[in-house]
């Protein structure tokens, strides 16, 4: 599904990813944990299509193609899925609309025509359940004057509504009380597929008692220094960051 | 000021054009006498005047302006397509004429009547020229010298206006160089309340010249709801005064949407001269190519316990000029006056230009007066993360834009007309970005 090798990527000179080596397969639930400024997010952008980093080595490949030559909206046509740390508010963009353009955007690489108003209709009041989260937000400004822990669903939202390949979730538990962390880990786990792969970056090792993970890296200072099992998230909540640092 | 420093040598002689409405009274022929004095000591307004300092006159003031139009027939289907809405009553304009055919005015309810300038002048004389100043302003002495044609709308007393008056502005392109002086007159009684839209559209792209003064006095506890859209042809100068005068408890809200012409100004003016008047003072500008669009507003909180709303919005592309300057004054003992200002800008491009001016004179001491002026380009954040949902950048940039737009049209109450503002401001926007 995504393999990174080598990854090196700068911003205004400073390089943030200092080799970065990944592989992710079909079906695989991976997380990503570090300490703040390790690089996570950049690692999240730069995979989702941002402009404004430099890569200065390395690859990543995406179900067989190079996926740093895509633009973002290629990436997420292609199924690829980002849900931001910090979602933004667009007043005057409804939730409703965005879902729809970026559905029929989907299909539309797809091959596949515009769904109906109330196929549409149907298929985003089942995803709404999914997420625990009232119809009247559809009508909305997209996260205008929402709460932290509607806006992660919000995103979570779209991700259900757009199925994609490979999701990476960016830090989507902070923030959330224990309910929110249940809902928003249920629609993760709805998710879970044999063709799809999820890559989770989370700062605590609890949401992993949700969504249970089949590997765990830490990040570190722009690199992966310590790759294990779901055992590895304990030990690192046990002994805090500065243990893998050392041990790296 | 001396004669010279003034643009008073104009291609078009306008003080020797004579005009004169039928059964003209003494009192409008007195008007005129007064207007041209005015224009001939002061001309038209310099790039020195404060006022007009980021909107230079001088292409203006070399144009060959005629006073004659060539006749030329509109269809009704063509007003029909034209009109902004279906259920109506209907005033037509054309080439700076009223049309009797082609309005839709016959049968109006008890109450309420509309009519041409040259017919409706007499029941409104006492107010003709009062909302407006003519001193040292060139263009409202230039229509008062020259109107020869506008609307006369009255409301009596208690009378409640359900469907809208929408006064369509034609220009049909038959008479190049065009100089239309239009006056309207918008009377409320007490307790009354109407709708009305005012709407210029040019049917070609020549050049001509649409000056236009709108009067609006709105009695005791009246409520005027008014809208103005812009769609001038895109060499057009539009040139327009909207000046109202507000007893207790009236209410105004107006939204003016300024589309086309290649030089728009507009001069949008209330006075709230009693206690409890409120006014809602929106607009939005769309400016492309070399499109140059001058809002001046003014809110006059003359008494205590008056409040007003003002936001507006700009979007500007290409070589676009926007110059917005709003004015709210409070005056000695108009305690308790709440005012708040909004003046917001987006620009698309790196050639376009924006000046914007809140410029605020307070006298009073127990007031509350807010106001923020931005400028702007399109969010980064935004734009990626419409793209990571698969939008491309081209539709992502455009969705923005409307996004930012609409916040001036949702102010507008739900229905007929908000929904058909909105179609024509979704048509304008950029398509095919950068
Ligand atoms: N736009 C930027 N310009 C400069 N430095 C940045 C920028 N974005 C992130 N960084 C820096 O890159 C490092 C990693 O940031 P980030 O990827 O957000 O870390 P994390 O998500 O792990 O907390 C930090 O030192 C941060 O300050
Ligand atoms: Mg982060």
């Amino acid at each position: 599904m995504l393999e990174i090798k080598n990854l090196h990527a700068s911003i205004d000179g400073k390089e943030i990813l200092r080799g970065i080596n990944l592989t992710v397969n079909a079906g695989e639930v991976h997380a990503i944990m570090g300490p703040n400024g390790s690089g996570k997010s950049t690692l999240s952008n730069v995979i989702a299509g941002r402009d404004g980093y430099e890569i200065t080595q390395g690859t990543v490949t995406y179900k067989g193609e190079n996926l740093l030559q895509l633009k973002a909206e290629e990436r997420a046509q292609r199924g690829v899925f980002l849900a931001f740390q910090y979602p933004v508010e667009i007043p005057g963009v409804s939730n409703i609309y965005l879902l729809k353009a970026a559905l029929n955007a989907v299909r539309k690489y797809q091959g596949l025509d515009d769904l109906d108003a109330i196929d549409f209709l149907t298929l985003v009041r089942s995803k709404l359940e999914l997420v625990k989260m009232d119809e009247e937000f559809l009508h909305r400004g997209v996260n205008e004057g929402f709460s932290g822990g509607e806006k992660k669903r919000n995103e979570i939202l779209q991700m259900a509504l757009l199925e994609p390949s490979l999701a990476i979730l960016d830090e989507t538990d902070s923030g959330l009380d224990i309910d929110a962390l249940k809902t928003v880990s249920d629609g993760v786990n709805a998710l879970r597929s044999s063709d799809r792969s999820i890559v989770m970056i989370t700062h605590y090792q609890r949401l992993l008692d949700y969504i249970v993970p089949d590997f765990v890296h830490v990040l570190s200072e722009g690199q992966i220094v310590k790759t294990g099992g779901k055992e590895l998230a304990l030990e690192l909540e046990a002994k805090g960051y500065s243990w893998v640092n050392k041990n790296a | 000021m001396p004669k010279s420093k003034r643009l008073t040598e104009l291609a078009t002689p306008f003080a020797s054009v004579v005009v004169e409405l039928e059964q003209e009274t003494s009192f409008v022929k007195e008007l005129r006498g007064n207007a041209l004095a005015q224009f001939n000591s002061y001309g038209l307004p310099a790039k020195k005047e404060e006022d007009w300092k980021y909107t230079s006159l001088w292409g203006f003031s070399q144009q060959q302006f005629s006073h004659q139009a060539i006749p030329h027939t509109v269809s009704q289907a063509q007003t029909e397509q034209l009109a902004l809405l279906k259920q109506a009553y209907r005033v037509v304009i054309v080439d700076g004429v009223f049309s009797n055919e082609l309005s839709q005015i016959d049968n109006l309810p008890t109450g309420l009547t509309v009519s041409s300038l040259a017919e409706g002048l007499a029941s409104v004389q006492s107010h003709l020229g009062g909302q407006i100043n003519i001193e040292k302003a060139g263009f409202n002495a230039l229509n008062t010298m020259l109107m020869n044609d506008g609307v006369v709308i009255t409301v009596a007393k208690g009378i409640n206006i359900e469907q809208p008056i929408e006064l369509l502005v034609i220009n049909s392109g038959a008479t190049e160089n065009l100089a239309t002086h239009l006056r309207n007159v918008i009377v409320l009684e007490e307790n009354s309340q109407v709708t009305v839209i005012e709407h210029y559209v040019g049917l070609s792209d020549i050049q001509y010249l649409t000056n236009v003064v709108t009067e609006v006095v709105l009695a005791k506890s009246a409520e005027l709801t008014h809208y103005k859209l812009q769609q001038e042809s895109e060499n057009a100068f539009h040139i327009a005064t909207l000046a109202a005068s507000q007893a207790a408890h009236s209410q105004w809200k107006t939204n003016s949407i300024s589309l086309g012409a290649k030089l728009a100004r507009n001069d949008v003016h209330t006075q709230l001269l009693g206690e409890q008047a409120h006014v809602v003072m929106d607009g939005l500008y769309l400016l492309n190519n070399k499109q140059h669009s001058d809002f001046h507003t003014r809110i006059d909180h003359a008494v205590p316990n008056t409040t007003s709303e003002e936001l507006f919005k700009g979007v500007i592309d290409d070589k676009g000029h926007g110059v917005f300057n709003g004015k709210v004054i409070v005056h000695k003992d108009a305690q308790k006056t709440d005012s708040n200002q909004q003046n917001h800008n987006l620009l698309l491009s790196r050639n376009c230009e924006i000046d914007s001016k809140p410029e605020l004179e307070i006298y009073a001491d127990d007031v509350k007066c807010a106001h923020g002026s931005t400028v702007g380009q399109m969010n980064e954040d935004h734009l990626f993360f419409l793209r990571t949902r698969g939008l491309d950048e081209v539709s992502a940039r455009n969705l923005l834009t409307y996004a930012f737009a609409v916040e001036v049209l949702e102010r507008i109450p739900a229905g007929d007309i908000r929904k058909a503002l909105s179609a024509v401001v979704e048509q304008r926007l950029p398509q095919g970005g950068q």
